[in-house]
């Protein structure tokens, strides 16, 4: 065929935004997650672990994919290297709620009382900051669209600075209930504080990543 | 039968095949963009297609025609006074029947193979050879061949130019404005008028040109300017009131205004591409005929190309275009979903701008490979999400192969019909 077919390589936005979604799946199951190990349902907590592993494995085919379809020939409205910088972080994502699914199905360990409303605030606050990511994730299209320029890029800056504050509210959070478990390391013994000072730091590591791949989106439009 | 009406009858009968071959595979170019945009159902595209082609070929045709039948190679030296003797208009006629076929063998293999060749540098090329061999380095008009061979690499470059100005300018006053909406509605009837102003030009300058005496520069200008706010007016009138539907995307709506203003370059590009392909299909087709008419005894008695030559070709392209086209641009079509209307208008309207402007300068360029800069120049301005950059070197590529490998193949077929004719 003498087509100018081509010329035309694959969009690299819609499947972002497709790896988003399948990310996102991911996070929505820390809180069953949290609450099945809370209630000491070891089953439902392997059960919910294996979901994720599996949701995990379907983003990164999609990762994969959107990598192999980004030779160093494709020209593209944004720079190449800050797109597959903002795939890996937004990947870390999965790969850290993946890491949250291992440490809850290592060992059983009762949740301490005195944890678990802050271990809770925690949970939900790092949702909310990834929650706050996926709607920017989702723009990706129409930012193509806009050309990456206008009140759509004015819109999804409003939208990363907004996942920027969620995050400081989770690593307030995330700091705060440390600060507990140290106080209550005696009852607790050494062992949970170990898998409970992981589990923390890992949460945190999910909204850091959110913020992280807001982050670098915002470099993909600053450099417009 | 004598060879003479042998010579003529396959001549046709390649010019025709030629004229399909265009319209079943190159027309897809020029339209899979506005079918792949959704700006244009596939009958619709079809339809203005085949009226657009059909004009272009038959009212702008000429003037590349003549540069395909006339201006490559040398053809005073075939005259009976020539060097060759009494030999020189029938060996014009086998040359340029040589060319014509070597030019759909290697167009044809080209397509078999997936190679992005180009129409018009495999006749340009083919032809070329049969000057070489006729009468070696001197058998080619060489101002007229560099001047071609310059355009090749000028049209996709300009094509890319005009392009890359044109979506800017959407990006500056449309895309970024806050609120697009608006700016469309106050835009749209300036761009509206821009390519009626294009258009009138070239269509006077292109199409009466040869009707009617040279048309003043001031009263084109006039008329385009006229036509070019009376359009404008009128497309402001029917924008002013429209409203994005609910639930619509602000990018929906502007998209579905350039949707209708993309309907317009797909018949420039139709029209464009008709002006100056079907000269691939019928140049040397008109150099046989006019020595079949002198009754082989001179090369150039008549002036101008015969009218139902063009015609000939145009329907050539039209059955080409129903026969098979449709599927290539029903594919293309499925297969360009990263061009929306609003790049597909920069796209059309720089391309078609450049082949009409090459085509009143009777260069004949290759239509696909100034669309395909017009595509590039739209990338540059950061308005498709992913391009293929490699193309560029295929192209390259694929013309430098096409113009030596056409020319060999035209001279071989050219040294065996000698060798069966004389």
């Amino acid at each position: 065929m003498r087509s100018i077919l081509g010329l035309f390589g694959k969009s690299p936005f819609g499947p972002l935004t497709h790896h988003a979604e399948w990310v996102h799946e991911t996070v929505v199951r820390i809180r069953p997650l949290f609450e099945a190990f809370a209630a000491e349902d070891w089953e439902r907590t392997e059960e919910i672990y294996e979901e994720i592993s599996e949701l995990e494995h379907k983003a990164d085919m999609i990762k994969n994919d959107i990598r192999d379809h980004l030779p160093k020939s494709m020209f593209m409205p944004v720079d190449r290297g800050d797109i597959l910088i903002f795939l890996r972080e937004q990947d870390r994502i999965a790969d850290a709620v993946e890491d949250l699914g291992v440490l809850l199905t290592m060992r059983r360990t009762p949740t301490p009382p005195a944890l678990r409303d802050g271990l809770f605030e925690l949970v939900d606050a790092v949702i909310r900051t990834s929650e706050a990511w996926y709607e920017t994730s989702r723009e990706l299209p129409m930012l193509q669209e806009a050309s990456f320029t206008g009140p759509e890029v004015t819109r999804v800056l409003e939208q990363i600075n907004r996942v920027s504050e969620l995050e400081l509210e989770a690593d307030d959070k995330q700091a705060a209930i440390t600060k507990e478990l140290f106080e209550h390391e005696e009852e607790i013994g050494p062992v949970s504080v170990m898998l409970w000072f992981n589990i923390f730091r890992v949460l945190g590591a999910v909204a850091n990543h959110a913020e992280n791949t807001g982050d670098f989106l915002r470099l993909m439009l600053a450099r417009r | 039968m004598t060879v003479e009406v042998v010579i003529l009858a396959v001549a046709l009968i390649g010019g025709l095949y030629m004229a399909w071959s265009i319209g079943a595979n190159d027309v897809a170019n020029a339209m899979g963009t506005s079918v792949g945009s959704g700006a244009l159902t596939l009958g619709a595209a079809i339809a203005l297609a085949a009226v657009f082609e059909f004009g272009g070929a038959v009212l702008a045709g000429s003037s590349v025609t003549e540069t395909i039948s006339r201006g490559i190679i040398e053809i005073s030296l075939f005259e009976p006074t020539g060097p060759l003797g009494e030999d020189g208009p029938a060996l014009l006629a086998v040359g340029m029947l040589s060319a014509l076929l070597a030019s759909a063998i290697w167009l044809h293999l080209a397509t078999h193979l997936g190679l992005p060749v180009s129409t018009t540098h495999s006749i340009v090329g083919s032809i070329f050879g049969i000057g070489i061999v006729s009468f070696g380095l001197s058998g080619v008009a060489w101002g007229s061949m560099i001047r071609i061979a310059m355009s090749w690499v000028i049209s996709p470059l300009l094509g890319g130019l005009l392009s890359f100005l044109s979506f800017t300018a959407i990006r500056r006053w449309i895309l970024r404005s806050p609120d697009p909406v608006a700016a469309t509605r106050r835009y749209s009837p300036h761009l509206v008028g821009a390519v009626v102003v294009v258009m009138t030009l070239s269509f006077i300058y292109k199409v009466l040109h040869n009707r009617i005496e040279a048309a003043p520069v001031l009263f084109a200008i006039v008329i385009a300017a006229g036509l070019g706010i009376v359009a404008a007016v009128l497309a402001g009138a029917l924008v002013r009131n429209t409203q994005p539907p609910e639930r619509m995307g602000r990018y929906d709506y502007v998209e579905r205004v350039f949707g209708l203003l993309q309907i317009a370059t797909a018949c420039f590009v139709a029209f464009a591409h008709g002006a100056n392909d079907v000269s691939n299909a019928v140049g040397p087709v008109a150099t046989i005929v006019t020595i079949h008419h002198a009754g082989f005894t001179n090369v150039a008695a008549q002036v101008g190309i015969p009218f139902w030559i063009l015609v000939m070709g145009g329907v050539g392209i039209v059955t080409g275009l129903a026969t098979f086209g449709y599927k290539v641009i029903a594919t293309i079509g499925r297969q360009i979903t990263e061009i929306t209307p609003s790049r597909g208008f920069c796209a059309e309207f720089g391309a078609a701008t450049t082949v009409l402007l090459a085509s009143s300068l009777g260069l004949p360029i290759s239509t696909t490979h100034t669309l395909v800069g017009g595509v590039i120049g739209i990338g540059f301005a950061q308005g498709i999400a992913a391009l293929n950059l490699r193309m560029i070197r295929n192209i390259v590529n694929s013309w430098l192969a096409t113009v030596p490998i056409s020319a060999a193949v035209a001279a071989v077929l050219f040294l065996i019909a000698r060798q069966i004719v004389l």
